[in-house]
């Protein structure tokens, strides 16, 4: 069975794991994968790809060194393969420039500014989880318990 | 992670290994005098049976892999060394290739095809919001009635609708309605249930409410086929009643604190060309539907004239032709490919005359079907459960039965077939349950205590309704 990934990239090891922590309800249903930086991500992404299972989400900082958030998620919105993987943009130290840039070029989903509310935090990313399962054509059915039911049956009503 | 590893292998190690140590097992043994050709539809048989319990593969999967078995295994077009016995002579039982591949198409599938048209274009065209707006106004903010109209508009959606896509509709309404009820507050369970118990009492109502009945109609041929208004005659008192009995028993069970519920529903119908084509196409299909005895042209027929009408006014587009659900239509295939797999490899007449019926009570008869069928629709799906028992009870006929007092086997199929529908105790048990038991505030105890009523009060209202329409001579052509 494939599995969906939730992958979190952000520089600072503690606000990773905080990230993590807060988003471990997801766990049984969704694999969640942490990455230090962009490039690590990157390599993350091309593996698990290779395994044919599938990126549902990156929940992603923007200020890192080697390569910022933004940066990586233009890259990742440009790929055909993952045109459905939702982007979430947490950051607190973006620029009006970068916030725009992540709106036109990155395609972002969701923007949330930090120091986050963790409860906000999941409800976003189980709705995009939805939307991704729904659009990439994966059976909902063992998913059901994590997904954000409004949204859910907006969609199957059709 | 080990033990997930070796339960993942054991569904489809059980589904497999079973039905080739039944081949395996000489025919004689099974049941006297069984062909070759009844030994391998035996062994599809219980491999179906096992696939749909199971669940190893999706439902629709399974349907599709009988079909192809049938096909290499039991057709005068299969492989060639399954088709001659060891002596170099044809085996005389094989089916039709053509006869398999025409389930795709079968009657019954664009019957059910015509449905998809008319569900399709009323969401597309959002007949079905405003219709749902307009109809719950009268019911003001009491939550009792609020329940009742509810529950009704509900049932009356998945009798043209898919009972899954009535109740995601209709469950996200109700969202801002909970909203507003305290958490404690039973009357949100009530409320929760209300809708998938609803619809799946609502699909009984016509031929192309629910794939179950759409199965039935097929094996009720010849001089008893009942027409698509005939149905709604019997099938919608029936639905109601038990809606009104569901109502009152969640009620009782899940009693309301609130005295209020305020619900503002957004629905205008649309005014566009090509909308009312839509509203006039359903009701035209609706009014041809319930008059054929003056037109002449039977349900099937009459379903293909939406599909003509709405592809040509542009009104369901290339993009929406994918969206289809090519899976329910399939599964309903595969299920008439096994119905006459049994019929014509002549399996199914020694099975039911190997039970010893003799001398029982067509009654007994009937209230065991029916039980099986509704205990069975409770742990998989109802149509799988169709697909699997309606063949039977459809050779009961021809078991030396007197099944004179329930109308016939016409009564027999009827009972079972709404005996499956009101299966619906559990999160597995239909599609609509699981939606409801994920939109939460509700627990699985919650479900099966209403559930295992109105079912149980579903089967007894069933063999009612078969006797009281035997009395009135329903059954005689």
């Amino acid at each position: 069975m494939e599995k969906i990934y939730i992958l979190c990239v952000e520089d600072q090891r503690e606000v990773l794991n905080a990230i993590l922590q807060d988003l471990a309800p997801l766990e049984p249903a969704f694999f969640l994968e942490g990455c230090e930086s962009a490039p690590e991500a990157e390599e993350l992404i091309e593996e698990i790809d290779a395994r044919g299972d599938f990126i549902g989400m990156l929940v992603c900082d923007h200020v890192m060194p080697e390569k910022s958030g933004v940066d990586f998620l233009i890259e990742v919105n440009r790929d055909q393969r993952f045109k459905n993987t939702r982007k979430l943009l947490l950051t607190g130290l973006a620029t009006h420039q970068d916030t725009i840039n992540a709106i036109n070029n990155a395609d972002i989903d969701r923007y949330i500014e930090k120091p986050w509310n963790a409860e906000l935090l999941v409800r976003l990313v189980k709705q995009l989880l939805t939307g991704y399962i729904l659009d990439q054509g994966l059976p909902y059915e063992k998913y059901l318990p994590y997904l954000d039911t409004q949204i859910l049956f907006e969609r199957i009503r059709k | 992670m080990k033990k997930t590893q070796v339960l993942s292998w054991l569904k489809p190690g059980i589904a497999i290994l079973i039905p080739l140590f039944i081949l395996l097992i000489p025919a004689d043994r099974l049941l006297p005098g069984m062909s070759v050709i009844e030994h391998r539809v035996l062994a599809l048989f219980v491999l179906a049976a096992l696939f749909w319990i199971l669940e190893p593969i999706p439902i629709f999967a399974t349907s599709v892999l009988i079909i192809v078995l049938e096909l290499v295994m039991v057709s005068d077009q299969g492989f060639i060394l399954f088709r001659k016995s060891s002596g170099g002579e044809e085996w005389t039982n094989l089916l039709s290739y053509k006869e398999i591949m025409g389930t795709f198409a079968s009657p019954i599938i664009l019957l059910f095809l015509g449905g998809f048209f008319l569900a399709m274009a009323a969401t597309k065209y959002r007949m079905d919001q405003s219709l749902a707006a307009v109809l719950l106004k009268p019911f003001g903010t009491r939550p009792k009635v609020l329940l009742l109209g509810l529950m009704g508009i509900t049932a009356l959606f998945s009798m043209f609708m898919s009972n899954t896509a009535t109740t995601a509709m209709m469950l996200s309404i109700l969202v801002p309605v909970l909203a507003v009820l305290d958490a404690d507050d039973p009357g949100r369970v009530a409320f929760t249930l209300g809708i998938p118990f609803a619809a799946n009492i609502g699909g009984i109502g016509t031929p192309i409410g629910t794939p179950p009945n759409a199965i039935a109609l097929k094996y009720i041929t010849g001089a008893s086929s009942i027409s698509f208004g005939k149905w709604m005659v019997f099938g919608v008192p029936y639905a109601l009643i038990l809606l009104l009995i569901c109502w009152i028993l969640l009620q009782y069970f899940f009693p309301f604190k609130t005295s209020s519920v305020p619900l503002h529903l957004k629905g205008r119908f649309l005014r566009t060309s090509k909308a009312y084509i839509v509203y006039v196409t359903f009701v035209l299909t609706l009014f041809l539907w319930l008059t054929d005895f003056w037109h002449g042209m039977n349900a099937y027929v009459v379903a293909m004239i939406p599909v003509a009408v709405f592809l040509s006014a542009g009104i369901i587009s290339r993009e929406d032709l994918k969206s289809i659900s090519w899976d329910v239509l399939w599964l309903v295939a595969g299920g008439i490919a096994l119905g006459l797999a049994l019929e014509k490899s002549g399996l199914v007449t020694r099975m039911v005359g190997e039970i010893p019926f003799a001398g029982q009570a067509a009654f007994l008869v009937l209230f065991l079907a029916a039980f099986i069928g509704l205990l069975m629709a409770n742990f998989m799906s109802h149509t799988g459960t169709a697909n699997l028992l309606l063949p039977i009870v459809a050779a009961l006929g021809t078991a030396g039965l007197d099944l004179g007092p329930v109308g016939g086997v016409t009564g027999l199929i009827l009972g079972v077939t709404f005996s499956i529908s009101v299966g619906m105790s559990l999160p597995i048990s239909s599609p609509p349950n699981a939606l409801a038991h994920a939109a939460g505030g509700i627990e699985t105890r919650h479900m099966a205590k209403a559930g295992v009523l109105v079912g149980i009060i579903g089967l007894i209202g069933a063999m009612l309704l078969v006797l009281l329409l035997k009395s009135f001579n329903f059954f005689q052509p």
